[in-house]
């Protein structure tokens, strides 16, 4: 019989301010070394959860318990704060905010000396582990200068630093685009492998993680366990089939576009044209200038030489609410005086806005949010729709309903250029794909023939999408 | 050197310089601690040059006004200059004020210069036992305020796009400034909410730490240095109540 680590009998939770409960009468238990997901919609709990195995929970919030937790065969409440970090490691979603010292080494320090480790034991246990996660060689660097994948690899050996029995992510791969979320989990698989650690981690990207889980238990809209079962890989959400509403009219067309800056060149001179109608995913490796190409074409940024030719770009950013000037929705979209009222009605209606036509644009939901920016940017008249990484961190339903918008959006007329990381969703999508490696536009090519193609992929950090290669090898 | 040591010093410093009148103290004190930072650090003098610029106008305004609008003391006149009357005594205040506006804020730009931020704060946790709570929530601040500034950037970027137009004056600018702030300070919140989480899962709880991975230690320099400030000090001291 393997040993108990967490035990759980009839637990809830609900926070102060709410009336509902968070969790409801939730009762597992995890053994030793095993791997377990937990899944479900946004909003569902999961977070919270983990946050009540490592005792973040209750005392931050001034929750309300009911129920028993039971960590290494003692009620949770028993643990002094901070007693039980020591055993419980957590590997958190945001890369940019997990850390506070400068380097790597002084982070790995900064958690030993939580743990108040004697001198003599810090130097060859930073060492131990960095050699153990292949990170050796970043020892005195900067974190801030690091990529996404790598803060979360530094985030990893934080946490396991503190050799801890169990580890906690929260949507690890969130921000990581998907050629580094494969790594991530290969490497985390070796990791798990080599110090039987036992894993539990909230996700809703289940593609990435292959075969890495054993056991998933999924909750359900009202916190409860909806099931607990053996872990089965999963496919990629599957988008649609979609008819290309690509009109021969052409909305943009840029001539010999480049982008300097400080006598750097960002953006090697580059020419395309996109129609009425088209959906263009710009794709390529971090840092290889595809935000700059957005910048120029909307406006940001001065380009060098050459000319961009449209009726008008619009641009949604990351954060949607940057872009967001008033104090409700209704104004947000009405704020440029381009449109007439019965254009802003016709536009509210059909990206679903009235019900908050009075909300403050801060305080509704992330996706609705996005339908503001894409309302007050169609009432700007701005044809053609440049939207800065739309998928990280949505859930199946939120993409589902992204897909939607653009592709209503698409046959309405409107052009769209999306930066993203998510092959799945390009796949899905996009009429056409501009590839751009070192501020080096590769071409704009057509999807079908981008994602067969394995070593054009390759060459751009880009992972072929599952859900089109696999029809592929088997005519072969 | 260590950080809190320098601190100390030039806190004192400051203090004791405070109490005396004449002007040669803090002349002697001035060209000493310019003497220290020629021989003993390396910076660069250029930008040492445009930060004194301000004050060195500072100084020069103190000089004037205490020269031409200080109270009559009467005593002997040295200089008359279309009508007004410069006595002795004036001018050895105005120069002792000047001079004091020069070596202080010299001698706030030698501990700028020449200190690390997070080592400073690291030693004020270690010597002075900052509470390690305070100190490393002003270490994760110093680790946002490029994330920041980005972010900064970033809004106002995305909201001259929605044709939020630049205003012409600097108090206008200033009132809209209030636009791109609201988005940043929710990012802010909910950044700090997300680093007191990670900082706390890690087992940080805010107490006392037993060892450090980098000691800010006091060693024979630090003795070394405060002598050699102190000396400077007293001599400027004697020197300076000698010479008036």
């Amino acid at each position: 019989m393997l040993e108990e680590i967490f035990s759980l009998d009839g637990l809830s939770f609900r926070f102060p301010e709410d009336e509902d409960k968070t969790l409801t009468n939730i009762s597992f238990s995890v053994h030793r070394g095993e791997r377990l997901v937990l899944t479900g919609p946004s909003g569902c709990g999961k977070s919270t959860f983990l946050y009540l195995l490592n005792r973040l929970y209750p005392d931050n919030c001034d929750g309300l318990v009911d129920g028993k937790i039971i960590l290494f065969g003692k009620t949770a409440e028993d643990y002094a704060p901070g007693e039980i970090n020591h055993r419980i490691a957590t590997v958190f979603q945001d890369p940019d905010s997990q850390f506070c010292m400068p380097t790597v080494e002084e982070e790995l320090a900064f958690t030993l000396e939580n743990l108040q480790t004697p001198f003599a034991q810090m130097e060859p246990r930073i060492t131990a582990v960095l050699e153990e996660t292949g990170l050796a060689h970043l020892r005195n660097t900067v974190i801030q200068s690091l990529s996404g994948g790598m803060k979360q690899r530094v985030a990893t050996a934080c946490a396991l630093i503190m050799e801890p029995e169990v580890l906690l992510l929260d949507e690890p791969l969130s921000h990581l685009d998907p050629y580094t979320a494969l790594q991530f989990v290969h490497w985390l698989e070796d990791l798990q492998q080599a110090s039987n650690l036992t894993i539990v981690t909230v996700e809703h990207r289940l593609d990435c993680w292959g075969s890495f889980f054993e056991r998933e238990i999924q909750l359900g809209y009202d916190g409860r366990i909806v099931a607990d079962q053996t872990f089965i890989p999963r496919q990629p959400i599957l988008f649609p089939e979609r008819q290309s509403a690509a009109q021969p009219i052409t909305l943009l067309l840029t001539q010999g576009l480049s982008v300097t800056m400080k006598d750097k060149q960002l953006l090697d001179p580059l020419e395309f044209s996109v129609s009425q109608g088209e959906v263009v995913a710009i794709a390529g490796p971090n840092g290889s200038g595809k935000s700059t190409l957005v910048k120029a074409l909307c406006g940001i940024y001065k380009p060098k030489t050459g000319t961009i030719r449209a009726d008008g770009i619009g641009y949604v950013p990351q954060s949607p609410e940057y872009l967001f000037l008033t104090q409700s929705v209704q104004q947000e979209v009405a704020f440029s005086g381009a449109s007439s009222q019965s254009e802003l009605n016709g536009l509210m209606a059909s990206l679903r806005l009235e019900e908050v036509r009075e909300a403050h644009p801060f305080a509704i939901s992330h996706g609705q949010k996005r339908r503001v920016a894409i309302a007050a940017m169609l009432a700007d008249k701005k044809p053609v729709l440049l939207m800065d990484e739309p998928t990280s961190g949505q859930d199946d339903d939120a993409l589902l309903e992204l897909f939607n918008l653009i592709d209503q959006r698409s046959r309405e007329g409107t052009s769209f250029l999306i930066v993203t990381h998510d092959m799945e969703f390009a796949a899905g999508l996009a009429d056409s794909v501009i590839l751009i490696k070192d501020g080096h536009m590769t071409g704009k090519f057509p999807a079908n023939e981008v994602w067969s193609n394995e070593k054009l992929l390759a060459s751009h950090h880009l992972l072929a999408p599952k859900g089109v290669v696999r029809p592929a090898k088997s005519f072969a | 050197m260590n950080p809190s040591v320098k601190f100390i010093l030039v806190t004192l410093s400051m203090l004791v310089i405070a109490f005396f009148f004449n002007p040669w103290t803090p002349l002697l004190f001035w060209l000493g601690i310019i003497l220290l930072q020629l021989t003993m650090s390396h910076i660069n003098w250029k930008l040492w040059l445009l930060f004194m610029l301000p004050f060195s106008i500072g100084a020069f305004g103190y000089l004037w006004t205490t020269v031409v609008f200080g109270a009559e003391t009467g005593g002997t006149i040295i200089w008359s200059f279309a009508g007004i009357d410069v006595t002795e005594e004036q001018w050895a205040r105005a120069l002792s004020l000047a001079f004091r506006v020069m070596a202080f804020s010299t001698l706030s730009l030698l501990f700028a210069f020449t200190t690390d931020p997070v080592k400073f704060i690291m030693s004020l946790m270690q010597q002075m036992k900052l509470s390690p709570k305070l100190s490393y929530g002003v270490m994760v601040g110093y680790q946002f305020l490029p994330v920041m500034k980005d972010e900064f950037t970033q809004i106002q970027q995305a909201q001259r796009l929605r044709g939020a137009e630049t205003k012409k004056y600097s108090w206008q600018r200033l009132l809209s400034m209030r636009r791109v702030l609201i988005p940043m300070l929710a990012g802010a919140v909910r950044k700090a909410e997300r680093s007191a989480f990670a900082m706390e899962a890690r087992g940080f709880t805010g107490e006392p730490r037993s060892a450090f991975y980098h000691p800010v230690q006091i060693d024979r320099t630090d003795w070394l240095m405060s002598g050699i400030f102190l000396i400077l000090l007293l001599t400027s001291c004697i020197g300076g109540s000698w010479l008036s």
